[in-house]
């Protein structure tokens, strides 16, 4: 595969600790796309050793606006299907600069490791020393020990190392998409964290119109209904539930935007230091980024002040625990004591009905986010549009949420975008076959 | 002339540093671009843009700008160069000269937080 890929494929034996390398096969690209339609495709190959498959979309990483995502697929231990977890802020970004388009990690390993993919390397480390130490300590231990603070983590706390059924994978510090139980998964496997860097290049098919292409997208993209908007807050008011953003503003610091990603959808709240503090804080772990709705709006709903809910978020985060299924236990439970809530993280279990069902993470508003879509306002074609639009974001490597806020990131204009770029020549019939596939 | 940078407008999103990459390879890539956000300070959401200027090195923090002049010593304690590639390795801005339309950056920044002075 020529443009827009690095050209490899790496499959890691987790039992041997061998690791294969494969060239990407052009003919598997022009039959699934990428992202999500590719990492299926190596699931399926490799099922029998029980993988899981990283992958980015085939347009993320480049300038074609909202081009941030990764895809994590793997048989979910909540629902027992084979499912989808975009893996956004800078982590599909940096997977996609890896050396690699896809990683298969298949097998389970005898003892805890965790894997350092980077400038077109695999390598399978001992994570004996990492073991039993939460999400934040492990990402400061893979970074500290790199001497790099721009690596990208995708880390396991104890809740996926003591098997919890509500166990997630988390992003560096922070809560990811991750409401399929991959966490428990890693830890199953013994994977404690995949460590994700590179300076690679991708070569672009027709250099000057994929410019020109992408600027005439993000001007169009630009003047859409969330133009000057940014933050959870907005993100909440286009669900229903305008009241967050007053609520959460006495602590909010600043919004930050996955890459390339045209609208905040992440906000930064201080929970230890003064919010409009703009000076580097002295405090070293001062706050909290917010980059899940659906947590923050279920300890919304348990009655608790907006700080109580950042630091059980915060503890979550930790811990590695999926933040919407910790709120709905807490509801059904009556547990609404933040000390309480915080010291059972890893004790929580039960069934959970805010976990995902289907093959793509509820962790997107299931609805679209713009009347500019067109859909009918009694909300009925609400299901099926918002499956069809999540896969088309999942292939292309489109950020799922920006995904339902924009038309303008249409099908077809994202089809024109990735024949441009490799020089392939995708028809919508194989976008309609690739979604048909991964939406099963 | 030159570039202006609104770090409190700033998301950290990157998307300048990869239209700058693109400006330097005719590819997409980040390791040769001479704007670039930091965002070492994840745990303390301190972030800003950095930018490699002829003799001069911009640093856009949150709080305000910061030239230093290249060569001079610089204060250790306000580091702001995480890149893989050391911002003083890299060629200086010439606010994309040969490129229709001026600076890529400023064309791909989606919160229109660079301009030119």
């Amino acid at each position: 595969m020529e443009y827009l890929s690095s050209d490899k494929v790496g499959i890691i034996d987790l039992a041997t600790r061998e690791i294969q390398e494969e060239d990407l096969d052009e003919e598997l690209v022009k039959e699934k796309i990428g992202g999500a339609g590719i990492t299926q495709a190596l699931y399926n190959r490799f099922e029998d050793e029980d993988p899981v498959v990283l992958g980015a979309g085939l347009l993320c990483g480049t300038l074609v606006p909202a081009s941030a995502l990764g895809v994590m697929t793997a048989k979910s231990p909540v629902t027992g299907k084979m499912c989808h977890v975009p893996l956004t802020l800078d982590a599909g970004v940096e997977l996609k600069y890896s050396g690699f388009d896809y990683i298969v990690i298949k097998g389970t390993a005898s003892e805890p490791i965790y894997l350092w993919i980077h400038d077109g390397i695999a390598d399978v480390e001992d994570a004996k020393d990492l073991w039993g130490k939460d999400v934040w300590a492990s990402t400061d231990y893979v970074r500290e020990t790199m001497g790099d603070d721009l690596i990208q983590v995708l880390a396991i706390g104890e809740a996926g190392e003591s098997g919890s059924e509500i166990a997630q994978v988390c992003i560096n510090y922070w809560a990811s998409a991750d409401r399929m139980g991959f966490g428990n998964l890693l830890g199953k496997k013994k994977v404690k964290l995949i460590a994700l860097r590179g300076m690679g290049l991708l070569e672009i098919a027709e250099p000057e119109e994929m410019i020109d292409a992408c600027q005439a997208l993000l001007t169009e993209v630009k003047s859409g209904a969330f133009a000057g908007k940014k933050g959870i807050g907005e993100l909440a008011t286009a669900i229903g539930e305008e009241d967050l953003g007053d609520w959460i503003a006495p602590l909010v610091h600043r919004h930050s935007a996955c890459f390339n990603t045209p609208f905040a959808s992440n906000t930064f709240v201080f929970l230890d230091e003064d919010p409009s503090k703009v000076e580097e804080s002295a405090v070293p772990e001062p706050g909290f980024l917010l980059t899940d709705i659906y947590g923050l709006l279920g300890l919304k709903g348990l009655g608790l002040s907006a700080a109580d809910a950042c630091g059980i978020l915060k503890a979550c985060a930790k811990s590695g625990v999926d933040p919407a299924a910790v709120a709905e236990l807490c509801e059904k439970s009556q547990k609404k004591d933040p000390e309480e809530i915080k010291g059972s993280l890893l004790d929580l279990k039960g069934p959970v009905e805010s976990v995902g069902q289907g093959p793509f993470s509820p962790w997107a508003p299931q609805k679209p986010l713009s009347k500019e879509f067109g859909l009918p306002e009694d909300g009925s074609e609400d299901s099926t549009w918002w499956m069809r639009r999540q896969g088309v974001a999942y292939i292309f490597g489109i950020h799922p949420i920006f995904a339902l806020m924009s038309p303008a990131l249409s099908e077809e204009k994202l089809i024109e975008l990735a024949n441009i770029g490799t020089d392939l020549d995708f028809a919508a019939e194989t976008l309609d076959q690739v979604i048909s596939e991964i939406t099963g | 002339m030159g570039i202006k940078i609104d770090p409190l407008k700033c998301t950290a999103c990157m998307a300048c540093e990869l239209a700058c990459g693109y400006h330097r390879d005719d590819a997409f890539a980040f390791l040769s671009s001479c704007i670039v956000p930091y965002r070492a300070r994840e745990k303390k959401n301190y972030f800003g843009v950095i930018l490699k200027e002829e003799d001069s090195l911009v640093v856009a923090r949150p709080e305000g700008l910061e030239i230093n002049k290249i060569g001079e010593e610089q204060d250790p304690e306000k580091e702001a160069d995480a890149s893989a590639k050391p911002m003083l390795l890299r060629e200086a801005c010439d606010l994309c000269e040969d490129m229709e339309g001026g600076p890529m950056c400023i064309k791909f920044c989606p919160v229109d937080a660079i301009s030119v002075d």
